[in-house]
């Protein structure tokens, strides 16, 4: 008796849902098409999974979610989005999986062109003498095969490659040099290489500390952060703040983490204080600080975020990226700069970064 | 003086009768190599696919599997990495049996279900459910047996299958079945290809880089010492390198190659009440992975396992069996990736049988010893009951476990060497419906999952295994076979429909990858010398995002084939196959397009 109870509700099961087997794509917004005076936020998407994609904040946050698809008629935007760098009316966005830049306008996300030839592994993107200078780890296995790209931006080609050493990801340009951190890619980088972009040729290299993972500059010095080595090297190193001259090319000033599982990331300068987070702390400090402060600003722990994945300060207002699991959809909180949240929104699978777009 | 002259001849005919007779008796008395799966799956549902089913499907274990079974894939592309999910559990929690030894890699703790050739096997057994206690790690959504059955008897039968599709795929298949009363050979030697560029249906792309090919050669053999005592030895090599294709959004650069070895070597003896089984294994798996195919930089792994065992069963009377199992493994890897280490464990198993004539239970405990991490006991508990002439029901309860791989524990700078078992609860009832040549199963089961093991990045970001999921899956599959003779030919029917919930404790999203509905169906119609048959996959939507916001979705892919045996060529068999008839555009994996309408055609001499 309950047997047949049970196959017919199988049966009766599957046949209904083979009736309804409907199409559920139909899930996105209408696209507004004006992505100005607002924050495109980028989603890595999951390595191998295809699902890169771009939301923006309009100042007004309100929130719109995969942009790129939708006004480009469903394309994908590709794998594992690492950077965007906005140029003119451009966006370049950076593919790492992919291998490629996808060019739209900063404005509309209308797809421009694509960039696949040339780059193995891109990582960030900087502008200057027209030019897109395209950080790049080569084949990740390989220690010597690391280079930047030079972009012709009028043709759209790569114009020549400057080879460097393993590992180079943050790219910041100042007075026509650029200053490449090399983090070290599947290895453990402790270089600043900088590039003169009227030769684009290596003019020096300056020594930081282990693991450089986020490069401001303010006032004519460079402020470069370093995570440290992490718990899986050797020995496992705290990280810390170098201040470098960009007079002199030389470290001015260090300022050192104290415990070796202090692992610091995510430094920005934002009205002459600096930003930084450890785990899912943020903390801030004047410019010319010497020591740390003793306390953070605000954790994350009340969003139930385990750390921050991605930061910004701009306008009075912080910006934290959490991946949450890396598979699901990932949340932007955003807070006043006392650490009060004001508005916290879904957006793609890993939140990458904050470009504003004003 | 005549009259002995008479006699002797006449007892030598007569010996030549009796050993005759013995003959055909030991001709059906088929030599078994994973006795468990005979002898202990009381309380379980046992799907055998045999030779004929092999044959008709796609030389992939995944095609057959999908095809025919309750078992989900996901495939990262035609002939890619393929991962199984076995009543809603992960492809770690499938164990995958090779002549009763436990072949899932140490390294990854799964089988990758395209590097296992499926013409190199007799027969094909899927066993739904626990069976740590019989199979060790992993036996937790079920197992997967694949046997090399042995037989003495005078033969000598060959056949060669040849195989031509779309996109220059190329199947070869050597089979020597041979054999008299002291000696048993049974050796099988494949090779297959493929360009593997298909058209990505309803798109300009194609598939890019995901060409690959694979040799394999199985051979079983048995000797009789004499009538009490019998050695065999099986042996399995494979080797195969596939490019990893791309997908939508990444033109894929990388290759991979897979080198395994598994050898078995077994005596057993056959006393009386006691019957003894001596086994010793050394398998070998071993992958080199490359980033990038134009250069010869790779990474690499490579597990060694040496594995003794002794089996002994004893009749305490007709109606009660006790086998106890004695295992004691070694292993020894290294890699590019991780830590070399080697691990020792040594296991125990107690299972007892008791037939009661319409009532047949079995229980089972097994115990582990090792230094690497706390073992759990695992029981089973089964039971079949036949309640009318049609009808049976079968009770099953067990704990299993999956142990913690090489990569989990020593991968370098993110393997934790503290880590425990996944364990989990599970039990099942199943319900038998037998009128004629009409079979229906429907078995309805709940697992629960503890201790699971998932990376997790923790505060700094770093991603390492820990034992913190919980997952509890609980389902209804069935299986249905129907025989029936239409005017001079036989029709065949074969269904399966499995409904699957998979959660997180206290979630409502489903897991990812674990398709709430799935089912099979086929039909097939042999007449004489000829048959055709048509076979349908519906597969229902499928999460891709833990909480659900992204899915694949549901599919219906179907093949249509025919085969005939020539009249004017005895023993040549030609088959032609359709498939994806209806040119489904579907993804088994995200981003990762399968191909459309597809042709494969095929001759089988046999000889």
């Amino acid at each position: 008796m309950k047997l047949n109870k049970l196959i017919v509700a199988a049966f009766a099961g599957s046949l209904l849902f083979v009736s309804c087997s409907s199409d559920d794509d139909a899930k996105v917004d209408t696209p507004s098409g004006a992505y100005d005076n607002g924050v495109i936020v980028l989603n890595e998407g999951g390595f191998g999974a295809g699902n890169a994609s771009a939301s923006y904040i309009s100042d007004a946050m309100v929130l719109e979610n995969n942009i790129f698809s939708a006004v480009n008629s469903g394309d994908l935007l590709g794998d594992t989005a690492q950077d965007l760098g906005f140029v003119g009316d451009l966006a370049y966005i950076v593919l790492n999986g992919s291998n490629k830049i996808e060019i739209v306008n900063r404005y509309t996300f209308v797809k421009v062109a694509t960039i696949s030839t040339g780059l193995v592994n891109p990582r960030f993107v900087e502008f200057e003498n027209g030019k897109a200078y395209v950080t790049c780890w080569g084949d990740g296995t390989v220690t010597t095969d690391d280079y930047v790209a030079v972009i012709d931006l009028a043709t759209r080609a790569i114009s020549t490659k400057i080879s460097v050493a393993e590992g180079p990801e943050r790219i910041i340009e100042e007075n026509g040099k650029l200053y490449v951190a090399h983090k070290g890619g599947y290895g453990y980088g402790n270089k600043i290489t900088v590039i003169n972009t009227a030769n684009d040729t290596v003019t020096t290299t300056i020594t930081v500390g282990d693991v450089p993972n986020s490069l401001e500059v303010e006032n004519g010095n460079l402020y470069v952060m370093s995570a440290g080595l992490p718990y899986y090297a050797d020995t496992e190193t705290a990280g810390r703040l170098d201040v470098i001259s960009l007079a002199t090319n030389t470290v001015t000033r260090t300022v050192n983490f104290t415990e070796s599982t202090d692992h610091p990331g995510n430094l920005t300068i934002e009205d002459d204080k600096i930003y930084y987070t450890l785990d899912n702390a943020i903390y801030t400090m004047a410019l010319n600080a010497t020591t740390l402060p003793a306390a953070s600003l605000f954790t994350t722990t009340p969003q139930g975020s385990y750390g921050v994945y991605s930061f910004a300060v701009e306008d009075n207002h912080i910006y934290v990226g959490d991946a949450g699991d890396y598979s699901a959809n990932g949340q932007v909180h955003i807070y006043s700069t006392q650490g009060a949240l004001q508005k916290s929104f879904t957006v793609g699978v890993i939140p990458t970064g904050f470009y504003f777009n004003d | 003086m005549i009259l002995k002259k008479l006699i002797l001849p006449l007892l030598l005919l007569l010996c030549q009768l009796t050993l005759a007779q013995t003959d055909t008796i030991t001709l059906k008395e088929v030599i078994i190599s994973d006795a468990q799966l005979r002898d202990y799956s009381t309380g379980q549902s046992v799907q055998k696919l045999n030779d004929s089913v092999i044959g008709r499907n796609a030389a992939s274990l995944t095609s057959l599997l999908n095809y025919n079974t309750n078992i989900y894939f996901k495939e990262n592309g035609l002939g890619m990495v393929s991962s199984p999910s076995f009543r809603g559990t992960s492809a770690s929690q499938t164990a995958v049996i090779w002549n009763g030894i436990n072949i899932n890699s140490q390294l990854l703790g799964q089988t990758d279900f395209n590097v296992l050739n499926t013409r190199d096997f007799n027969s094909i057994s899927v066993r739904a459910g626990g069976g740590s206690v019989a199979y060790g790690s992993s036996a937790i959504g079920g197992s997967i047996h694949l046997s090399n059955d042995l037989y003495f008897g005078d033969r000598f039968n060959n056949s060669l299958r040849t195989d031509y599709g779309s996109y220059n795929t190329i199947g070869v298949n050597y089979n020597l079945d041979a054999g008299n009363n002291k000696v048993s050979t049974n050796i099988s030697v494949s090779r297959n290809s493929s360009d593997n560029d298909y058209a990505y249906p309803g798109t300009s792309l194609r598939n890019q880089n995901g060409e690959y090919y694979n040799t394999s050669v199985n051979a079983a053999i048995g000797y009789k010492l004499n009538d009490k005592n019998i050695l065999r030895f099986y042996s399995y090599v494979f080797d195969g390198e596939r490019h990893f294709s791309g997908t939508l959004a990444v033109v894929s650069r990388s290759k991979y190659q897979d080198l395994n070895t598994r050898n078995l070597l077994e005596w057993s003896g056959y006393y009386g009440k006691f019957t003894s089984r001596v086994k010793a294994a050394f398998l070998k798996e071993n992958y080199k992975y490359f980033e990038n195919k134009a250069n010869n930089l790779y990474t690499h792994g490579s597990v060694k396992t040496y594995i003794g065992r002794y089996d002994l069963t004893y009749d305490v009377t007709d109606a009660i069996k006790l086998n106890t199992i004695i295992d004691y493994t070694h292993n020894d890897g290294d890699g590019s990736d991780i830590i070399s280490k080697k691990r020792d464990i040594a296991s125990g198993s107690l299972l007892m049988k008791h037939n009661l004539g319409r009532i047949q239970y079995e229980l089972g405990i097994r115990k582990e010893v090792t230094d690497n991490y706390e073992s759990p006991l695992l029981f089973s508990f089964g039971t079949n009951m036949n309640v009318a002439r049609f009808y049976d029901i079968k009770l099953n309860a067990s704990r299993n476990f999956r142990v913690p791989t090489y990569n989990d524990l020593y991968w370098a700078g993110s393997g934790n060497p503290n880590l425990n078992p996944e364990t989990s609860y599970q039990a099942e009832v199943g319900n038998v419906i037998k009128i004629n040549s009409f079979t229906l199963t429907v078995t309805g089961y709940y697992i629960k999952l503890r201790d699971m093991l998932r990376w997790v990045p923790n505060t700094s970001g770093i991603w390492m295994p820990e034992n913190v999921g919980k997952v509890n899956t609980y389902g209804l599959e069935s299986i249905l076979n129907y025989k029936t003779k239409i005017g001079a030919g036989e029709l065949q029917l074969t269904g399966t429909y499995a409904y699957t919930v998979s959660r997180e404790d206290g979630k409502t999203y489903q897991l990812i990858y674990v398709p709430m509905h799935k089912a099979t169906a086929s039909v097939a119609y042999a007449v004489k010398n000829a048959s055709v048959y048509y076979r349908h996959l519906f597969t229902g939507e499928a999460f891709t995002a833990s909480d659900n916001s992204a899915s694949l979705d549901p599919y219906n892919v179907s093949s249509i084939g025919a085969e005939y045996s020539l009249k004017f060529i005895k023993g040549l068999d030609v088959g032609v196959q359709v498939n994806n008839l209806w040119n489904e555009e579907y993804l088994a994996y995200a981003v990762r397009p399968m191909p459309g309408r597809n042709y494969n055609m095929y001759l089988n001499f046999k000889f």
